[in-house]
């Protein structure tokens, strides 16, 4: 755990100097790397690992919120949501906010 | 160090440990239908390391740069693992003889690649240095539970696993010295109860009478045994500098 708090507080001291993005934006990228979500989703949020996984890029912020809430609860369990219901224990509601607002302003 | 240099350093090692592996390479019926075609022909290939690394960016996501996978046993370490274990393994996740969801995907062909790519990604994990602090079970050396599992260690798991825990490359029996308490606790009990159905069928012939408290004993005992120094990273600090 440690080691992925490590790598994203060392992204977001990156992500914030690059972009000069506010505090929560930089959370957002580091976060989306740290806990995981990049491997399926891909690093640009929109190139999914597999063609039918969705891209999250610019989709709403509170419809991703409540999926991801639902996906980690296991309300939705349809589809391919078992791959992701793996790594939900690593985030918890605060983070899953700042990701979806996050992934929300990517094009 | 450089990925360069790091690669050449390591190509020699590779070449070795891999004729090593498939000379010998086991062929009884338990690993037959996830030992053949791709698989067996992965081990027999010259892997390169270079993109063994490229293909691992992606696993480092849950496995972690390092290949050390989380101490709460989410997901495993890799690091250190015999190559043909790492590529049945592999195999297995693929054939659904795993309940394993989440690394379902990465196993596949699509993601992964054929059999040059598997070939080349698992030599690069097999040779990363090993977590020097590894998730641990509750008893420390000298308490009863420690001794216990001790001697039910070397009562049931010696022949396959070896004496420290360092498995058999040569039959696909895994590494286990090292590993995260959490996740061997969570296989093991997988494999008594059937769950993990490419289980060797004589370990589970071998653990089908053992007791939950005797499951925790020996696993605690595997997660404590000293692995040897030139196996392990420096420091709990070390990062891959193949992912600076
Ligand atoms: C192992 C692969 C995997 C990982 C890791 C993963 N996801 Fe997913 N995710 C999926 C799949 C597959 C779906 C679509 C499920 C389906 O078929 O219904 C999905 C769906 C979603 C959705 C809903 C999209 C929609 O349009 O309904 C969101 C939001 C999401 N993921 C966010 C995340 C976040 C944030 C993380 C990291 C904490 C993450 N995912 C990690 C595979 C993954
Ligand atoms: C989204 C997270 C995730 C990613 C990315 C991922 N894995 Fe895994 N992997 C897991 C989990 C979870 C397990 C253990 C599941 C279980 O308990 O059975 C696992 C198990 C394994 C095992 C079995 C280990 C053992 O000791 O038996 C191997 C080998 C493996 N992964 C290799 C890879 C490789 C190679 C890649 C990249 C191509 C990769 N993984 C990418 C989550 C992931
Ligand atoms: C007859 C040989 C044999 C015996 C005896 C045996 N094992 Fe195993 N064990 C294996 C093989 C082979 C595997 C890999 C199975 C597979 O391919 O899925 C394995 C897998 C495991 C794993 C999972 C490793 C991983 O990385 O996923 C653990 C943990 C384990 N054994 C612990 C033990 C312990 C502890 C004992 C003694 C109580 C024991 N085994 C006895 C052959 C054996």
């Amino acid at each position: 755990m440690s080691k992925i708090r490590r790598l994203a507080v060392v992204m977001s001291a990156v992500a914030a100097l690059m972009t000069g993005a506010t505090a929560a934006a930089a959370d957002g990228a580091a976060l989306f790397k740290a806990k995981t979500c990049w491997s399926c989703h891909g690093k640009d949020a929109k190139t999914p690992l597999m063609p039918f996984y969705p891209s999250l890029a610019g989709q709403n912020a509170e419809y991703m919120f409540n999926q991801m809430k639902d996906i980690k609860s296991g309300a939705r369990s349809n589809g391919n949501t078992a791959a992701m219901k793996g790594v939900m224990g690593l985030v918890n509601e605060e983070e899953m906010r700042v990701i979806a607002d996050w992934l929300a302003t990517l094009q | 160090m450089s990925l360069k240099s790091m690669v050449t350093g390591l190509t020699a090692a590779v070449a070795i440990s891999l004729s090593f592996g498939v000379n010998a390479a086991d062929t009884s019926s338990w690993s037959k239908d996830t030992v053949s075609g791709e698989t067996d022909q992965a081990m027999h290939l010259e892997p390169d390391l270079e993109n063994g690394r490229d293909i691992f960016e992606v696993c480092s996501a849950c496995h972690m740069p390092e290949g050390w996978g989380m101490t709460d046993g989410t997901f495993p370490q890799l690091a250190g693992q015999h190559r043909p274990v790492l590529i049945k393994q592999l195999a297995d996740i693929r054939a659904l003889n795993r309940d394993n969801p989440t690394m379902y995907p990465f196993a596949l062909p699509e993601s992964i690649g054929d059999e040059q790519a598997l070939a080349d990604v698992t030599a690069y994990i097999e040779k990363l240095p090993m977590n020097p602090e590894n998730g641990k079970g509750e008893w420390a050396e000298g308490t009863p539970e420690f001794e216990q599992g001790k001697k039910l260690y070397a009562d049931n798991c010696v022949r396959c696993h070896g004496d420290h825990g360092e498995g058999n490359k040569e039959k696909f029996y895994p590494r286990i010295e090292g590993q995260h308490y959490a996740y061997m606790l969570r296989q093991f009990e997988w494999i008594r109860d059937g769950k993990r159905r490419n289980a060797n069928p004589d370990m589970v012939d071998q653990i089908k009478n053992f007791t939950d408290k005797d499951m925790k004993m020996v696993i605690n005992y595997v997660s404590r045994v000293l692995v040897d120094k030139k196996d392990l990273a420096p420091s709990a600090n070390w990062t891959n500098p193949d992912f600076d």
